[in-house]
């Protein structure tokens, strides 16, 4: 069951702002949300443990360098930058 | 009434990898802000995180040198929290699965420490903080670590410091790791609760974040443990919370928490596929395990017969440890090597640094080349000494320094030469020793020995002073 305290928390939790009047209709819609995870859930599966569809397992990479990206490529998307570091601002 | 410590250590330790534990950028420590990066380990969306499988096989070994078990299956977690320092807002951990589980540390007052459990995860970034404003580098971002966790097995502040130095240095020994906690390549945080001594129950602990030196962290218990104990005879209670330690002040002080519930949301890494560690790899890393210095030292102790202080001083670091049992290979007696090292070569190893790094001129075969001889009886003590200092200073061998003549040992004419000029310039002496005193011979020798130069064999020298004598 999910109650609007549950929705509250996660809004908390994600940093995400929920407006009040918006509440009980997300609620709601996370309950379906659930449900439908139960139904997965529900399904009978024969044999031990499922893990993914390929089976795969011991997928590694080599411990070798490579490239980098410059600097400014990295800084490129952020939102805010100073001296080559991420920039962020203290909240008001 | 009396209170007990209790503690437990969360360690986080840097693994000694070429590259990140999802992305081929270097570990490199320092390097300019931000050039150590790449897509992936500054989490832009669409890319895939691919394990490094050198990470793994470190997260095993140390399992494995801290008696461990070792998974059959692990799989990796994402940890959700925001914080600037995680640029996909979760990290990737372990969760339910871990790698390594169940092992222990013995500490020499015959108590063990319970290792709960070893997981793989990726480093956070740095954070500098500035005037309120946060400046952020990913250099770290995505550096592999291990963190090991203990069960609250700790009653006494030695015991969590024998610890710390134990797991530096097994993880130095093993290469996993080099352990700097001044560069933040090993950070401990410790829980912390007190309860009336003898009592079984847990008490409410807190938790000291991010300790980066062990006099910190005894400080630091100490003021935790001084704290908690005040608090609870004055009629308070314990409140659940993470504290910084300030290493100025010595107090601890709450930390506002990353999140405001400790909810972390653990779920499946969809991204990586499941780890499966076979028992033959297990065995084939097991195999390539050096030997582990709790191991060195009791091959020293019992089968060298090397005093535990010593043994101690040898097996500190690995670089003291190889180079005695090199140059201490074929001895009949290996205490001969270790008195070298432990007396005249640490005499030059001023700091601990210095000993870690064990940067002599003498190679540990030239060492042994001396102690061969020394056993041999083809030179003499004082000699070796002397030549051991110059071949420190130089790096050359023994036999730049010890002539033929000086290892040939004395001929009979010349000894019964010595032996002569002694009887005849110490006539008081000689008087003594045929009045009965025994011990006047002594001096007599003393006076052959110099003048040979120490060549000379004390057993043989008194032989042919007792036969000219009469
Ligand atoms: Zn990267």
């Amino acid at each position: 069951m999910v109650t609007r305290e549950d929705i509250e928390n996660i809004a908390l939790l994600s940093k995400l702002f929920v407006d009040e009047k918006d509440l009980d209709s997300l609620t709601e819609e996370m309950q379906k949300i659930v449900a439908f995870a139960d139904t997965i859930n529900n399904v009978e599966v024969s044999t031990g443990e499922f893990d993914n569809i390929n089976n795969l397992s011991n997928v590694f990479r080599a411990d070798e360098v490579g490239e980098s990206l410059p600097v400014e490529e990295i800084l490129k998307n952020a939102p805010e930058q100073a001296e080559d570091h991420f920039l962020v601002r203290k909240r008001a | 009434m009396k209170y007990e410590l209790v503690a437990g250590f969360e360690t986080h330790v840097e693994l000694q990898t070429n590259t990140k534990i999802f992305c081929s950028c270097t570990t490199k420590f320092g390097g300019d802000p931000n050039t150590h990066c790449c897509p992936v380990c500054i989490g832009l969306p669409g890319t895939l995180p691919k394990l490094n499988e050198r990470v793994v096989e470190y997260a095993i070994m140390a399992g494995l040198a801290t008696n461990c078990e070792i998974a059959e299956i692990a799989k990796m977690d994402r940890k959700n929290y925001c914080y600037p320092d995680l640029p996909k807002a979760y990290q990737i951990s372990q969760y339910d699965k871990p790698l390594c589980e169940h092992g222990y540390i013995q500490l020499s007052n015959g108590r063990r420490i319970r290792i709960l459990r070893i997981h793989i995860e990726e480093d956070a970034g740095k954070l500098i903080h500035n005037h309120g404003d946060t400046y952020v580098d990913y250099n770290r971002g995505g550096v592999p670590l291990i963190e090991i966790v203990t069960e609250p097995d700790f009653r006494s502040i030695d015991e969590a410091k024998e610890y710390v130095e134990k797991l530096q240095q097994i993880m130095r020994y093993i290469g996993v790791s080099d352990c700097r906690m001044q560069e933040g390549s090993m950070r401990c945080d410790v829980n912390i609760s007190v309860r009336p001594e003898g009592s079984d129950k847990l008490g409410t602990r807190t938790e000291i974040k991010n300790m980066n030196s062990i006099t910190n962290i005894a400080k630091a218990m100490e003021y935790e443990f001084e704290r908690q104990t005040e608090l609870i005879e004055s009629g308070g209670e314990v409140v659940q919370e993470t504290l910084r330690y300030d290493d100025a002040t010595g107090t601890t002080s709450s930390m506002r928490s990353k999140e405001d519930a400790h909810d972390y949301r653990y779920f499946r890494e969809p991204d990586l596929v499941t780890i499966a560690v076979p028992r033959d790899r297990v065995k084939e890393i097991q195999a390539r395990l050096p030997e582990l210095p709790e191991q060195k030292f009791a091959r020293y102790t019992e089968e060298y017969g090397i005093p535990e202080k010593d043994a101690a001083q040898l097996t500190k670091y690995r670089s003291i440890s190889e180079y005695f049992d090199k140059a201490s290979e074929g001895l009949k007696s290996p205490k001969t090597a270790s008195n070298f090292i432990i007396g005249q070569i640490f005499r030059r190893l001023v700091t601990e640094a210095d000993k870690e790094s064990f940067d002599i001129k003498t190679t540990a075969e030239q060492l042994n080349e001396l102690c061969k001889l020394l056993e041999s009886g083809k030179l003499k003590n004082n000699l070796a000494k002397t030549a051991l200092d110059k071949m420190l200073d130089s790096g050359k061998p023994v036999t730049d320094f010890v002539s033929e003549s000086d290892m040939a040992g004395l001929d009979d004419a010349t000894l019964t030469e010595y032996c002569q000029n002694a009887i005849a310039a110490m006539p008081a002496a000689v008087a003594d020793y045929k009045s009965g005193k025994e011990k006047a011979l002594m001096a007599v020798l003393g006076n052959v020995m110099k003048q040979s130069r120490g060549r000379a064999d004390a057993a043989s020298v008194t032989a042919k002073l007792k036969e000219l004598i009469g």
